[in-house]
């Protein structure tokens, strides 16, 4: 890109898209403005965990409209889900579910926590994300794109 | 004065009660026990309100000069603060004696403990005083090895308070004597008459070794040691007592040696003294966070405490040698009226901390948890002598500390640098003191009472006896009320404080419900406080019922998604003091270890981890121990020249009188 003179930027817009229609998931606004969220692996290849922290790098940075990934269940809005549900996490989903106050968004992030993917007949999958909890929001993709979650994230944030 | 010695006939009658056949023993004594401290309060509290001051002497009871009794208002002051304890101690016994401290040795004890601590601030000669002292010091050594067969730490305790208090009994005496023979006499009133025309260096001498042995007997740093240990060995009513009232028997010695009878004396004294109370007040409240045994954190706190009403007795020493009694009068009265304050708290804490061992039999606060619901009332009453010991409004250590600041900040007037400076420090050490003490608090109550219970036998714990209640209940009553309306005991306490000190007459709060200081800038009141705390605490709660109208929805513990979750994955207390005790750690100097054993097959297996945490008194290690372990050797050098033959004693016999008569010769 080209850079603006000091005048013109003086009086530019701001260099970001603008803001998607609100989420049908989130249609009445909750989480508007702030959307704290709690990552869960819950059987991923990690594909998933690079893009979402590239997602909240500077490059792509969701921070900055309002999403915020924290570290306890306790302190979050929802899940972000990632990976078809293993045995070994099948246990610890539900229970970090169960932590999340009500009301509570879950993102499903990447094709295998949306339709089981790659591993949806592997040996260790005990079952799909959907057999758990409905996702509110779904981000297909294997992996997504960073541009893809942030987008998604705003779609519940409205920024 | 006829109140009191009544009292104390019958207190002698409550030991008499130990002859009684063993399930009427300990009820009829303890009832005459509680009947002696009602007298003795009452005869106490008639005297303070009236300001007399009455004698009573007789030649019959000891040999010498006999007893000499005197009844003035300081005296009255803390008989009256013993008497509460001793009565709630003597009531709550009543639930809590059962096995070795039913037998005929643990009820006599008990009665004459009690009795001599009623006793020991009447006395008026250094005769009658070392007396009772010594009857306390040796009740006490023989309650606390009551239980000695249970718990083998008991005799350790035992050894170290025996020590500790005979030596300051020999300390005390010696000072004592030393006035005595510099006066001419033994009873107080020849003292006080001489004692401005002993010489300074006399009089500075006396105090030491009298402030030695009090302070010792109060807990000050460094004399403290027996504390920790003999506070939580102790059956809880004994503990209760000693640190409720024997304890500030010490503070009773320094007012009244110092201020009393060598009126004042030199400014450097009353800077010590402010020194080992600012000294006592950090390190107490330091290891108080740092424990994790409930009734050792208690006997910490002790200290913490005293080191605060040593500071107020320090700064009013002060101020009184350097010309400005009215400030003077205003931090006695703080310092006094905390030590009434400290009773009923640290009481309630010892006796609540009792009922909580006794239901769970453990006194680690890492086995206990759960208690709320069980033991309500117990956990109600811990709840608020709690609230008082770490100074919230309205309760009474809120009182308390908010004259002993204004004392200390009203003395800054003061010319003097050394002063001006020690009350500074004494500012610094309160505020700094009074935040540790509400994290150490928070621990017991938290990790102690609530929560889920982390073992077997606190999950088992029942509700205690009904009299053990109403003695804690008893205890937790003053909590609130001298918080509330401080003014109830406000004029009795500075007529003792000025009949401690020889300070001016007028008192220097204002008379009322409230705290308003006459002569100085600062008032408050504590029940307009507490009605604008309830008013608020509603508003916010009637808010949140409006507002936050939603259905609640139970879910378990967050263990972060753990599969087996436990009670004992709970906070503990040691981790809760961690991070304190990380930041002191070249105070309290905490023995870690780590310890990891490596499975046999290879070294990058490993079998088990074990950590372990313990946190010694470190004044203890390296004042103390060295000093032990140079009477050892002395000890095991010595017995090399006793092989038990009858010729080698004659021999040394022999060469004795030899030696002897050569000298002589």
């Amino acid at each position: 890109m080209r850079p603006r003179s000091a005048i013109r930027s003086l009086f530019a817009t701001p260099a970001t898209e603008p803001a998607p229609k609100p989420d049908e998931a989130d249609s009445d606004g909750r989480f508007r403005g702030s959307l704290q969220l709690r990552h869960v692996d819950a059987g991923s290849c990690n594909g998933c965990e690079l893009e979402i922290t590239s997602a909240f790098a500077p490059t792509y940075d969701a921070g900055r409209y309002g999403a915020r990934l924290v570290a306890s269940p306790r302190h979050a809005d929802g899940l972000l889900v990632t990976g078809v549900v293993t045995r070994n996490m099948d246990g610890p989903l539900r229970k970090t579910l169960d932590a999340v106050p009500e009301p509570r968004v879950v993102v499903a992030c990447g094709d295998c926590a949306v339709s089981g993917g790659a591993f949806a007949d592997g040996y260790g999958v005990a079952s799909r994300l959907s057999d758990v909890i409905a996702a509110d929001v779904e981000i297909p993709g294997c992996p997504p794109h960073p541009a893809a979650i942030t987008e998604a994230l705003r779609g519940l944030t409205g920024r | 004065m006829t109140l009191l010695l009544l009292g104390l006939a019958l207190g002698a009658l409550a030991a008499a009660a130990a002859a009684l056949p063993v399930h009427l023993r300990v009820p009829v004594s303890c009832l005459l026990v509680a009947g002696a401290c009602v007298l003795a309060f009452l005869g106490a509290v008639a005297e303070l309100r009236s300001g007399h001051v009455s004698t009573a002497h007789t030649a019959a009871l000891l040999p010498m000069n006999g007893i000499e009794l005197r009844l003035d208002p300081l005296a009255a002051l803390f008989i009256a603060t013993t008497a509460f304890v001793g009565f709630a101690a003597a009531i709550y016994s009543i639930g809590y004696a059962h096995g070795p401290l039913r037998s005929r040795t643990a009820v006599v004890s008990f009665a004459l403990f009690v009795t001599s601590l009623l006793c020991v601030p009447a006395a008026s000669s250094v005769a009658t005083l070392l007396f009772a002292w010594e009857m306390m010091a040796v009740t006490s050594l023989l309650l606390l090895l009551a239980e000695h067969r249970r718990r083998a730490q008991a005799l350790d305790a035992a050894r170290w308070y025996g020590a500790m208090t005979q030596a300051g009994a020999a300390a005390i005496l010696l000072g004592l004597l030393l006035l005595a023979a510099h006066s001419g006499g033994q009873d107080f009133t020849a003292i006080r008459a001489h004692a401005p025309s002993i010489s300074i260096p006399i009089r500075s001498i006396a105090f030491v070794l009298v402030l030695l042995g009090f302070a010792s007997k109060a807990g000050a740093v460094p004399l403290h040691v027996w504390l920790p240990r003999a506070h939580p060995e102790a059956p809880s009513p004994v503990s209760a007592l000693m640190s409720g009232a024997m304890v500030s028997l010490g503070i009773y010695g320094i007012i009244r040696v110092g201020g009393d009878l060598l009126d004042g004396g030199v400014l450097w004294w009353w800077l010590v003294v402010l020194a080992l109370g600012v000294v006592s007040a950090l390190y107490g409240a330091l290891h108080a966070t740092a424990s994790s045994d409930l009734k050792r954190l208690l006997a910490y706190s002790t200290i913490d405490s005293m080191g605060l009403v040593l500071i107020g007795v320090g700064a009013a020493g002060a101020l009184r040698t350097t010309g400005h009694p009215h400030a003077a009068t205003l931090s006695m009265v703080a310092a006094l009226f905390f030590v009434v304050a400290h009773a009923s708290f640290k009481g309630c804490l010892f006796l609540a901390a009792g009922a909580a061992e006794r239901a769970t039999g453990t006194r680690d606060l890492d086995r206990l948890g759960g208690l709320a619901r069980p033991m309500a009332a117990t956990t109600v009453l811990f709840c608020v002598a709690a609230l008082a010991v770490i100074a919230l409004p309205p309760f009474s250590g809120f009182a308390g500390e908010w004259l002993l600041l204004q004392g200390l900040l009203h003395g800054f007037s003061d010319t003097s640098t050394a002063t001006v400076i020690a009350l500074l420090v004494g500012v610094v050490a309160l505020a700094l003191a009074a935040g540790l003490t509400a994290v150490a608090f928070v621990k017991a109550l938290g990790i102690g009472f609530l929560g889920r219970p982390r073992t077997q036998g606190a999950a088992e714990a029942r509700e205690v006896a009904p009299t053990m209640r109403l003695a804690m209940g008893i205890l937790a009553l003053p909590c609130l009320l001298l918080g509330l309306v401080p003014g109830l005991v406000i004029p009795m306490v500075a007529r003792a404080a000025n009949a401690g000190f020889a300070l001016p007459s007028a008192s220097p709060v204002v008379p009322g419900a409230g705290l308003d200081l006459s002569g100085f800038n600062g008032a408050i009141e504590p029940a307009l406080l507490a009605i604008a705390i309830v008013a608020g605490l509603g508003a916010i709660w009637m808010t949140l019922r409006v507002v936050a109208n939603r259905a609640t929805r139970r879910a378990e513990a967050w263990g972060s998604g753990r599969e087996v979750q436990t009670a004992r994955m709970q906070y503990t207390a040691t981790a809760f003091g961690e991070p304190l005790q990380r930041v002191f750690t070249d105070v309290l100097r905490p023995d870690n270890d780590l310890e990891v054993t490596h499975a046999a097959e290879s070294r990058f297996y490993t079998q088990a981890v074990t950590y372990s945490n313990r946190v010694d008194d470190a004044v203890e290690r390296s004042l103390y121990r060295p000093v032990i372990s140079a009477l050892a050797w002395w000890g095991t050098v010595a017995r090399r020249a006793q092989n038990g033959s009858v010729h080698r004693y004659l021999a040394f016999s022999f060469v004795a009188l030899v030696i002897v008569l050569v000298v002589l010769a």
